[in-house]
């Protein structure tokens, strides 16, 4: 079954060896200017996803598919809209701790349009915002609860706030550099270097393919057996959840 | 030797009947500008049948309203047929834009009963074509506006330059306050409009696949109390209107069955906002039935 054991896993990419147009709207390791006046390096390292139907059926977390993260519109590129798209290997950091805005909410978190990765290339993408990096996520809705007013906004960012440190979220208001009609959520400029990643070469090509989010290699590494996991977890049913509640 | 020229009997009758029509026309219009109490009142038609034109104060500005949708839709398929925006691209359904003027964003004061469908889609997306049909249909501010914000009204000014459609003149999106206040309005006469539908009548506003399907928005307008309610029930008309506190304006391509369409543009502005109006369906009429009379119907 060699043919199923390499469709479990997406491709982590040096984004220096994508072919040069990528190369030239992803902008790897260029430096870019924040709105304080501080530099930062857009990511390396990108994961690739080879269709439509693979960014739906990949899921980061167990409430977060891959294709939240991607979801943009005619203001990203038109080349990095197209499959086999790339984002950044933060990305599952940033999922990782919305899972966490999850738990803490006990409902559905909704991730805007143009709310999570956005390429150097879109339109959005102004100074160094977190987008680019993949950890920032825009939220527009909490279960069923549509943020576009003060106390539904401040109400979330302080439960975010008192979640983690590691988190920043924008304060409400009209100006730039504030939201009134979702939550803006990040982690600042955190890259990922994944660990099939060898860092012993500036810009040459990667002679071997890497690959991550195997579902079964750490199953494999410890012997476990080849059975999927049960659709809805013993606790996610007791919880009344299901796997695939974020989507719609 | 030349021989001098002898009109033929028929031409004279038809220069004579054009004349005469002409005449009715303008007794009637100048009627309905003082029974309906208008301040101002601008009228341009052509009528592909007879190539009769006629006009009334047609060089006038008038406030644009929602007319100046008619010029967002073209600028629209110029990018489509250019090549730089498929129909079907997403567009994120968003209530946020910047004033052409300061930058600032601005919300639109919107709602489920005007909005319909675009506000069910807060937050997910939208094709371009799916906007652009609702941005006419059913004249929505929301769709309108997410259309300039992606074609830029720089291009919108551009299409209607390259097209050489004079008396359209479009600066900003809708509710566009700080913008309104800096006197950046949008304004159009109705020979510009005219220009304009016409083209799209012709097949001449980017060729004949994009006015064709322009005309085909236009033909689903659910708005009818302008230029239709001047008509008999057959009457089919791909136009766009534009309603505002004291202008009700109408700007279509009349479609009868067994004759080429005609063209018409009736701008009207009141000194003070008041209730229904019927001014431009009066207008409407006057025409119909003088065209009707003089195909001797
Ligand atoms: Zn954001």
């Amino acid at each position: 079954m060699a043919e199923i054991e390499s469709e479990s896993g997406l491709k982590i990419v040096d984004a220096f060896d994508l072919d040069p147009e990528l190369r030239a709207l992803l902008r790897p390791g260029e430096l870019v200017e924040g709105i304080r006046g501080q530099y930062h390096h857009l990511p390396r390292y990108f994961y690739e996803i080879p269709s439509r139907e693979a960014a739906r059926e990949i899921r980061v977390t167990p409430h977060f598919g891959l294709n939240e993260f991607l979801l943009v519109d005619l203001k990203e590129a038109a080349r990095v809209r197209a499959f086999p798209r790339y984002v950044p290997c933060a990305i599952r950091i940033a999922a990782f701790y919305l899972e966490r805005l999850r738990e803490a909410t006990g409902a559905p978190v909704h991730l805007a349009v143009n709310g999570g990765y956005r390429s150097p290339a879109h339109k959005l993408s102004v100074a160094a915002t977190p987008h680019m990096w993949g950890t920032a996520a825009d939220v527009y809705k909490i279960g069923t609860v549509v943020l576009r007013d003060r106390a539904s906004i401040e109400t979330y960012n302080r439960v975010i706030e008192d979640l983690t440190d590691d988190l920043y979220v924008m304060p409400y208001g009209h100006e730039i550099g504030k939201a009134d009609d979702h939550i803006h959520v990040d982690l600042g400029y955190v890259t990922v270097v994944p660990r099939e990643i060898s860092e012993d070469r500036l810009e040459g090509p990667q002679d071997k393919p890497r690959f991550a989010f195997e579902e079964r290699r750490r199953g494999d590494r410890r012997g476990w057996p080849r059975e999927p996991l049960p659709e809805v977890l013993p606790a996610a049913a007791h919880a009344g959840s299901t796997r695939s509640e974020s989507q719609k | 030797m030349a021989k001098p020229q002898v009109e033929p009997p028929e031409e004279a009758a038809v220069r004579q009947s054009v004349a005469k029509a002409e005449q009715s026309l303008y007794a009637s219009v100048l009627a309905i500008r003082d029974r309906h109490e208008l301040e101002r009142l601008g009228i341009a038609f052509y009528d592909a049948e007879t190539t009769l034109q006629w006009s009334y104060n047609a060089d006038a500005m008038f406030h644009a309203a929602s007319t100046m949708k008619l010029a967002v839709l073209l600028a629209v398929f110029r990018q489509h047929t250019r090549g730089e925006l498929a129909l079907e691209e997403p567009v994120h359904v968003r209530n946020k834009f910047l004033s052409i003027h300061d930058r600032k964003p601005y919300m639109l004061d919107i709602n489920r009963d005007t909005e319909g469908e675009v506000f069910e889609r807060l937050g997910r997306t939208m094709s371009v074509e799916q906007l652009a049909y609702h941005m006419i249909t059913s004249s929505s501010n929301f769709a309108t506006n997410l259309l300039v914000d992606v074609v830029g009204v720089p291009v919108i000014q551009t299409a209607l330059d390259e097209l050489k459609i004079e008396g359209i003149k479009v600066l900003r999106g809708v509710e566009d306050q700080a913008a309104f206040e800096a006197g950046l309005n949008n304004e159009v006469t109705a020979n510009g409009l005219l220009k304009l539908l016409r083209l799209v009548e012709e097949g001449k506003a980017y060729g004949e696949e994009a006015s064709a399907r322009m005309r085909e928005i236009l033909l689903d307008q659910r708005f009818k109390s302008g230029i239709p309610a001047g008509l008999p029930q057959a009457a089919r008309v791909a136009h766009k209107s534009g309603n505002i506190s004291t202008v009700h304006h109408d700007a279509g391509i009349v479609y009868l069955e067994g004759r080429k369409p005609y063209v018409l543009v009736i701008l009207t502005q009141f000194p003070s906002e008041t209730g229904a109006r019927t001014a431009v369906a009066d207008v409407s009429r006057d025409i119909y039935e003088c065209l009707a009379g003089m195909n001797g119907g």
